[in-house]
């Protein structure tokens, strides 16, 4: 697929990993607009792409969603193109053992984490979908997964959201596919961004970075190339494209 | 029809109905659509393809898309 005229839609653009995504997207010509819950971003965004478009909108509220997805069929039709790339990253033990005894795994927090990383993915997904069937649109569904989706200790909600965008992905393919919809997954490992250093204690990332072959963060510029190879190649579809430095082998 | 339904070719009748068949669910149908456009080289509409629910239907839309055979 080439990416030049294409409208595509972004979830979470305006974040480290979803702003090298837009980068990328707009050097290769597409019509960008981006889905994010920040508008106080927007500007910054604007000024550097001033035609991409910008919706505020909570990716992990159905009906803004609907309302949102609504608001762009009616400017600009279906979209050509959708990266489900919000989310958040979430670490807690399922118990954390101290002193004071054992704490269990916050629900409120399982909550949210499935809600942002996995229930967004539907909403958005079945809202964009429906416009593209009906459009008769031959395009692309692209999810960010993680590297988490295998399970990772210490991140129970992250890694069950990200192993059910994983599923997602594949059922999406297989149901999509024969209209001529792809629907493929970006796994990244851990990315050098402000949320990973956020959610992951330094100890634990230097661990992380040991257990690298490349003995390294990944670039977030590297994550949205392989986003990009992802969207081109028409016939990579229903897979997860693991982008991990070799983390997981 | 018979072959994307599993049905045999003696039950692809005028009458049949998606509601009919149980096999004929939504899946199925976006199956026979792709079917239908590959074997006449055409491209539905979605209001085309939300009304092909009956034999008789399909049969419709085709001969609106000039197809005689």
């Amino acid at each position: 697929m080439d990416l030049n005229g294409k409208k595509v839609i972004i979830t979470g653009g305006v974040g480290a990993l979803g702003r090298s995504m837009v980068d990328g997207l707009v050097s290769d010509g597409a019509a960008v607009t981006v889905f994010d819950i920040n508008p106080q971003e927007f500007d910054s965004l604007m000024k550097a792409h001033p035609a991409v478009g910008c919706v505020e909108c909570d990716v992990t509220n159905y009906d803004q969603v609907l309302a949102a997805s609504a608001g762009y069929h009616q400017q600009f039709g279906a979209p050509d193109i959708v990266i489900n790339n919000a989310g958040i990253l979430y670490s807690s033990p399922l118990v954390k053992i101290s002193a004071g005894g054992i704490e269990k795994h916050d629900v409120a927090m399982w909550n949210k984490v499935l809600s942002a990383d996995l229930s967004s993915v539907f909403y958005v997904t079945v809202c964009f979908v429906e416009k593209m069937i009906a459009a008769r649109t031959r395009g692309v569904i692209v999810n960010i997964s993680s590297v988490a989706s295998s399970g990772i200790p210490g991140a129970s909600a992250y890694s069950a959201a990200k192993a059910g965008v994983n599923a997602l992905t594949a059922a999406w393919a297989k149901e999509l596919g024969p209209l001529g919809i792809r629907v493929v997954a970006v796994a990244p490992g851990f990315a050098d961004t402000q949320s990973t250093h956020a959610a992951t204690s330094a100890r634990a990332l230097t661990d992380t970075v040991s257990k690298v072959p490349l003995r390294r963060l990944a670039k977030p510029e590297e994550i949205a190339e392989g986003v990009l190879a992802a969207i081109k190649n028409d016939f990579f579809n229903g897979k997860v494209f693991e982008l991990d430095g070799g983390l997981v082998l | 029809m018979a072959t994307v339904l599993q049905l045999p070719a003696t039950r692809i009748a005028d009458d049949l109905a998606m509601k009919d068949v149980d096999a004929w669910d939504s899946l199925k149908h976006m199956e026979l659509i792709v079917s239908v456009e590959n074997t006449y080289g055409i491209e539905l509409s979605f209001d085309e393809i939300v009304a092909m629910q009956t034999v008789r239907e399909i049969k419709r839309v085709l001969r609106h898309r000039g197809v005689t055979s």
